[in-house]
């Protein structure tokens, strides 16, 4: 916990300072999160936004303060699903949206990192996407969660509410799609060099 | 097969570094804090204007009852049922005006 009991405990009986502290804590992990879940980074800050704002209307909700975190990733994964969602449905063109982040991403990582460096990191990301774009929405984030953020089972069990087989079971599908996807493109990429 | 799930797990692993981590802006808390107190004044607005709802609804409840309960109240001609009617109109014609049945007479009827 990056808060102590008390805090919440003030924070859910309305304390504004209190909830403040809250979100100061958890800000950056938050945002870094989302960033990862949602792979742009110009709308992070309104997603982190939109979980605190949730956070705060149903803050008199949570039970014990033990399970604050797991419920604070549920809000998180709601909201960047939501976002998701709102974003598939806006039927931006793809490759307008590859361009942008480019450059936010270029943006972002500039301040004394080697140019060939950034290349590479836009080159994992972008095949990384590409790779979990075989996924639904839920899945990616569920599998990102688990691979890039590196939770464990038993706290996607809290975050979701689902035993942990079922997680495990949803997970290796995924894995596996994602794995061959991956053999596909290595195969297309090795048939290329040799062309 | 192995060697491609190593690779996957590296690539997940280099996706983490190639996402810098976000920086809040300056502005992020007063931000945060107009979006709050813009849904509070919403949500207050909202919880008046179902008052305020719930109070007119009462109120003309009231006085349409007030209004139409003169005309519910009947005339007291008009009162009772049509049975009542019938024997206030045929007075004369009731059992009381002649003198009701002997039960007596009836028995000695049916015994014959």
């Amino acid at each position: 916990m990056l808060v102590e009991f008390e805090e919440l405990q003030r924070a859910q009986s309305g304390d504004d300072a209190a909830f403040n502290q809250v979100v100061l804590a958890y800000r950056k992990r938050i945002m870094g999160t989302i960033a990862r879940l949602i792979g742009r980074p110009e709308d992070v800050e309104d997603v982190a936004q939109e979980v605190f704002l949730r956070l705060y209307y149903s803050l008199d909700q949570l039970r014990t303060p033990e399970v604050f975190e797991p419920w604070l990733y549920r809000l998180t994964v709601n909201a960047s699903y939501d976002y998701l969602r709102k974003q598939r449905r806006r039927n931006e063109s793809r490759m307008a949206d590859l361009s942008e982040q480019a450059v936010m991403m270029a943006d972002a990582a500039a301040g004394g990192r080697e140019n060939s460096e950034r290349k590479h990191q836009l080159k994992v990301k972008e095949l990384l996407d590409s790779l979990l774009g075989t996924l639904s929405q839920e899945d990616q984030i569920l599998l990102k969660l688990k691979e890039v953020e590196g939770l464990s089972l038993k706290e996607l069990e809290k975050i979701y509410r689902v035993k942990e087989n079922a997680l495990k079971v949803r997970l290796f599908r995924a894995r596996q799609r994602v794995l061959k996807a991956f053999a596909a493109s290595q195969n297309l990429k090795s048939s290329d060099t040799e062309d | 097969m192995d060697s491609l799930e190593q690779q996957l797990n590296s690539l997940f692993a280099a996706y983490r570094g190639a996402i810098p981590e976000p920086e809040a802006s300056s502005d992020f808390m007063p931000r945060l804090w107009g979006k709050i107190e813009a849904k509070r004044s919403f949500v207050y607005r909202l919880k008046k204007m179902s008052q305020l709802a719930v109070a007119t609804a009462l109120a003309v409840c009231l006085l349409s009852s007030i209004l139409i309960n003169p005309f519910t109240q009947r005339d007291p001609q008009l009162a009772g049922t049509y049975v009542d009617m019938l024997a206030e109109a045929h007075a004369d014609e009731t059992v009381a005006a002649t003198g009701g049945v002997r039960l007596d007479l009836l028995d000695a009827a049916s015994q014959q």
